[in-house]
């Protein structure tokens, strides 16, 4: 019999948590295997390291006047109920609304965390808010907490009490008509434009609304004083967040799926028996089977709410009572509120908005800076192999496309590279036309590349002792050094608490030494990265080399924390250091603290590339394969600029590329930095295109009143599709050149595309996918495999068949979600 | 029912929050990342048991804790945008009793090779990590605080526990690490 060791149920048997028949199919396994044994003997014994570690991790537990308050509380009211009232003397309220029943704990029973204001704010608020946030020390705790100490600050880095910023949250108490108080704060973004009269009416009617309680209990609230619990097992089941959303268990005990539906109050089943629904409210008109159904669509139309199925309901099947929609609105972001998804971690995105059609006639300018990054990509692979989805905002779809290597020609004449235009139909929208723009740069065969001046900034603070990334860094590099040749030089400069130089400039010939040099380091330590690229910037120049390559590499998490680590700050100082001719390339490593939004525009500013290295093969690809792409840039501020004509287009759309979009007018505008292309490197943008006469869904403006809708000029009946422009500048010069193709659509079909361009459409889908965009029409996993899988060419590396693994790694990922 | 039975009086009220102040805290912070919001947090969370939900709690008072706790948590921190788990460096701070920045930097970089490594995973996989071997609690119990599926908490316990062994073993000299240095 044979043993998959991915199988859960091998911890779960260590761990003594099968039920008895899979116990035994276990242990039938494990009589059969002796690695299998071994398997489970090693599981146990990391089980107990880590119960031995995290036994050993200190609390501070609550401050001394919190523990005397809830005695006094104990003590006063020997276990009965608060009086409400009474709370605010030892709960200092912070930024929760509680419903206009909230002094009386309906809140107690845990669901009712009526807080749809948050989770608008969080679909509205810009991430890199975060950065901006300043470190406050909060002396009233921080003397006296066990085992803290003056480490305090830490704790709360990036994280302001209520204390901390009195302006922007002042918090306010209104009375409800019981006497009770409401907080809410108004500081949220959530409630601009929201008066204080409209807050307090919703908050005084949302419970009336939201829960649907049993009606007996209903009449006991008001003489008690003492509310019931709210029974609210009946919305256990739809879940939010990362997971697709499960008929409701309103008619227990139908719970499907195992497990998803537990009450967080374990002893769910009796208690859902013992509710009956309440009357006359909006919600209890629905029956319960097209309840999540209308949740998930809703859900789905709300940004930033997570990956529940969009489309499932048409319009028509939406209900049309507001107040209805109102009620299922809060009833999600209750969910939400309570924890329904799961998106929490240290790591950081940019929120990306994807780019929406434009008509042709109101904007037929798209202008963009080509982005040679491939970082998202790798960073996906590495959420999906370890069985999670990545964060939309993590999912680029031009660093997706651009990580593969496309068969474009070399350039024929003087062009640093090669452009190369292609039109078919669009996969996923067969009604659509999918323009594809690749460009290549030439490759320069090794003997010929010019010599290098590279110094490494390696980050060694603490953060990077981890396996996948200060070894696998060390590793990383070693093979890079190991291609150099012997003109090329080397120099080390690493940084942590303080920075320094462990390697003087070394040429290549002393291979030997570079490679002790890389050995010794060790991790230890904060992370001033202010300062290290203040010296590996210093070195590089110091050692510039006329016509070769000039080029600090920094390798990190990008987790700067200490010195300069605003990440505006760290941008300025890039692009400072930029102007004097060295390139940058940004190595992002390790996960669960990945700081990728600030690489990425590190590397945008730096004239560079960024790399992100989950494992050693990604190592060989950037570092050995496309050395000479990642180190020598044959052209920089690369710039396409589109013109597509209006009488063969109505609306087009770009794919990706939304944090490089350009004013059209900087096209001409030297001084406006953009992307750059390394030598051999392969650049591709996608656009989808609506052909004029059809249908376009775009939101439509006035006719202009004073101006007459402009002539269209006599090339736009040349019947071409658009104008590709480029600039480009040679890695040394200040001035562009200019190339201009246009190019007509000669109505080639899918199957008649080529390879390259039938692949990079599939990885486009799977990023909409992934991304869960709303013009991902009724494209699946499955059609992108399919297409992909028709599109290997002849995939040399075998880049093309991981990426197909990894759709179906995550297809099965959405189908096992509960 | 209008009357919430009480298992205990007040004696019971005690050696609860005598038992779950320092677990719920530790647990909180890591999701509010602040001690100050986490502390308020565990205390709301107390008062709620209190008031009115002993009955409901009773003999799962564990998971009826860490799920009402881990909700308030992440409602505050998603109240206040800040979804900025505790950092390795803010543990190492967490470990050391204030000798000194230096001295916290040392220890930190020293003690417990499994707790860094645990530190790098994704945040779902610490979770399920923390709950189960920090506060005991069954797979059952953890698919109810974290509302995911058991089977699902089992996929993400196996594949934690699969990468720590895995980069315990990578690089070789660092077998061991843990116990010998700690």
């Amino acid at each position: 019999m044979t043993i998959n060791f991915n199988d859960p149920r091998l911890t779960a048997y260590a761990l003594g948590e099968l039920d008895e028949k899979e116990r035994a199919e276990i242990e039938a396994l494990l009589a059969g295997s002796e690695d299998a044994r071994r398997e489970v003997e090693d599981i146990r014994r990391t089980s107990e390291l880590l119960t031995q570690e995290l036994a050993a991790e200190p609390s501070p537990g609550l401050s001394d006047a919190q523990r005397a308050a809830l005695a006094n509380r104990l003590a006063e009211t020997d276990g009965r109920a608060a009086r409400p009232a009474k709370r605010r003397r030892f709960l200092r309220p912070r930024v929760w609304i509680p419903t206009a029943l909230a002094a009386s704990f309906v809140l107690a029973a845990g669901v009712a965390y009526f807080n749809w204001p948050s989770l608008l704010s969080q679909a509205s608020r810009p991430s890199n808010e975060l950065a901006n946030l300043s470190h406050v020390k909060d002396d009233a705790t921080s003397s006296r907490v066990h085992g803290v100490g003056q480490e305090q600050s830490l704790w709360i880095r990036s994280v302001p009490s209520a204390r901390e910023a009195p302006t922007a949250r002042r918090e306010r108490l209104t009375r409800d008509k019981e006497g009770s108080e409401v907080v809410a704060s108004t500081s949220d973004r959530a409630l601009h434009g929201v008066t204080r009269e409209e807050m307090a009416r919703m908050i005084a009617e949302a419970p009336a609304k939201l829960f649907i309680c049993p009606s007996s209990t209903e009449g006991s609230y008001s003489d008690s004083g003492n509310p019931p619990p709210v029974d609210f097992s009946q919305y256990e089941n739809v879940s939010y967040g990362y997971q697709v959303p499960q008929p409701p268990a309103a008619q227990p005990p139908a719970v499907p799926g195992g497990g998803g539906g537990q009450s967080i109050l374990g002893g769910s089943a009796e208690r859902v028996g013992g509710s009956s629904p309440g009357h006359g409210r909006p919600l209890d008109k629905i029956p319960p089977e097209q309840l999540s159904r209308l949740l998930a669509e809703i859900g789905s139309r709300v940004p930033d709410m997570g990956r529940s199925a969009p489309g499932s309901l048409s319009e028509a099947e939406m209900p049309d009572d507001p107040e209805l929609m109102e009620d299922l609105k809060r009833l999600i972001a209750a969910q939400l509120a309570a924890g329904a998804d799961l998106g929490f971690s240290t790591e950081a995105y940019d929120h990306i908005v994807e780019n929406p059609f434009l008509l042709v006639t109101q904007e037929p300018l798209s202008t963009f800076s080509i982005d040679v990054d491939t970082a998202s990509y790798a960073n996906i692979r590495r959420y999906l192999t370890g069985g999670q989805f990545p964060p939309a905002a993590a999912v680029r779809l031009e660093e997706m496309i651009n990580y593969f290597t496309y068969d474009y020609p070399q350039p024929a004449g003087d062009e640093p590279f090669s452009v190369n235009v292609a039109i078919a139909d669009c996969p996923w929208d067969g009604r659509h036309r999918l323009a594809r723009i690749g460009l290549k740069g030439y490759e320069i065969p090794d003997d010929e590349r010019p010599a290098s001046n590279l110094v490494f900034l390696i980050d060694v603070s603490g953060s990077m002792q981890p396996a996948n990334k200060l070894p696998l860094l060390k590793q990383s590099m070693r093979m890079l050094v190991n291609n150099l040749r012997d003109d090329d030089s080397v120099a080390i400069v690493v940084y942590a608490g303080s920075s320094g130089e462990v390697l003087s400039p070394t040429y290549g010939f002393a291979r030997g030494e570079i490679l002790a040099a890389l050995d010794r380091l060790q991790s230890g330590g904060n992370t001033n990265g202010g300062a290290g690229i203040q010296l590996a910037y210093d070195l590089a120049v110091s050692r510039y080399i006329e016509g070769g390559i000039n080029r600090v590499i920094l390798a990190t998490d990008g987790d700067f924390n200490v010195g300069v680590t605003s990440q505006g700050e760290l941008v300025e100082l890039i692009e400072r250091k930029a102007k004097s001719g060295v390139f940058l390339t940004v190595l992002g490593f390790g996960m669960g603290n990945l700081k990728d939004s600030t690489l990425e525009k590190l590397a945008d500013k730096g004239n560079g590339n960024y790399a992100y290295i989950d494992t050693l093969n990604e190592a060989q690809k950037v570092l050995v394969e496309e050395m000479g792409a990642t180190l020598m840039t044959i052209a920089k501020d690369v710039k396409i600029q589109i013109e597509f004509n209006p009488a063969t287009v109505a609306a087009y759309r770009l794919l990706g590329y939304e944090n490089r979009l350009l004013a059209a007018q900087d096209f001409n505008d030297d001084t406006k930095d953009a992307g750059e292309i390394g030598a051999g490197h392969t650049v591709t943008a996608l656009y989808e295109i609506i052909l004029a006469g059809e249908a376009v869904d775009v939101p439509e403006v006035d006719p202009l009143k004073y101006q007459a809708a402009t002539a269209v000029a006599p090339a736009a009946m040349s019947g071409e599709t658009m104008t590709v422009k480029l600039r480009y500048k040679e890695p040394e010069e200040d001035e562009s050149s200019l190339l201009e193709f246009p190019v007509t659509d000669s109505g080639t079909t899918l199957a008649d595309a080529s390879d390259d361009f039938a692949f990079a459409a599939a990885v486009a889908s799977f990023g909409m996918l992934l991304r869960d965009s709303p013009y991902q029409g009724d494209w699946s996993y499955d059609a992108a495999i399919e297409l992909a899988g028709s599109a290997l060419g002849d995939d040399a590396f075998g880049y093309r068949a991981e990426f197909i693994d990894l759709v179906a790694r995550a297809r099965d990922l959405a189908a096992r979600q509960p | 029912m209008a009357e919430v039975g009480q298992p205990a009086g007040a004696n019971w009220d005690r050696s609860i929050v005598e038992r779950f102040e320092g677990p719920l805290v530790r647990f909180a912070v890591r999701i509010t990342g602040d001690l100050e919001s986490a502390r308020d947090v565990v205390q709301e969370t107390f008062l709620r048991i209190f008031t009115g939900n002993r009955a409901s709690a009773d003999g799962h008072e564990a998971q009826w804790l860490f799920t009402v706790c881990r909700r308030r948590a992440l409602d505050v921190a998603r109240k206040e945008h800040r979804m900025n788990v505790a950092t390795d460096q803010q543990l190492a701070g967490q470990r050391t009793p204030a000798p000194g920045p230096a001295a916290v930097v040392e220890n930190g970089e020293t003690a417990g090779t499994i707790l860094r490594l645990l530190a790098t995973l994704p945040a779902n996989q610490q979770e399920v990590v923390r709950l189960r071997f920090q506060n005991g609690l069954s797979y059952r119990e953890i698919a109810g605080v974290t509302q995911l599926s058991v089977s699902n908490v089992g996929f993400l316990m196996h594949t934690a526990i699969a990468t720590i062994r895995r980069r315990l073993a990578v690089p070789a000299d660092a077998r061991g690490d843990g116990r010998s240095k700690s």
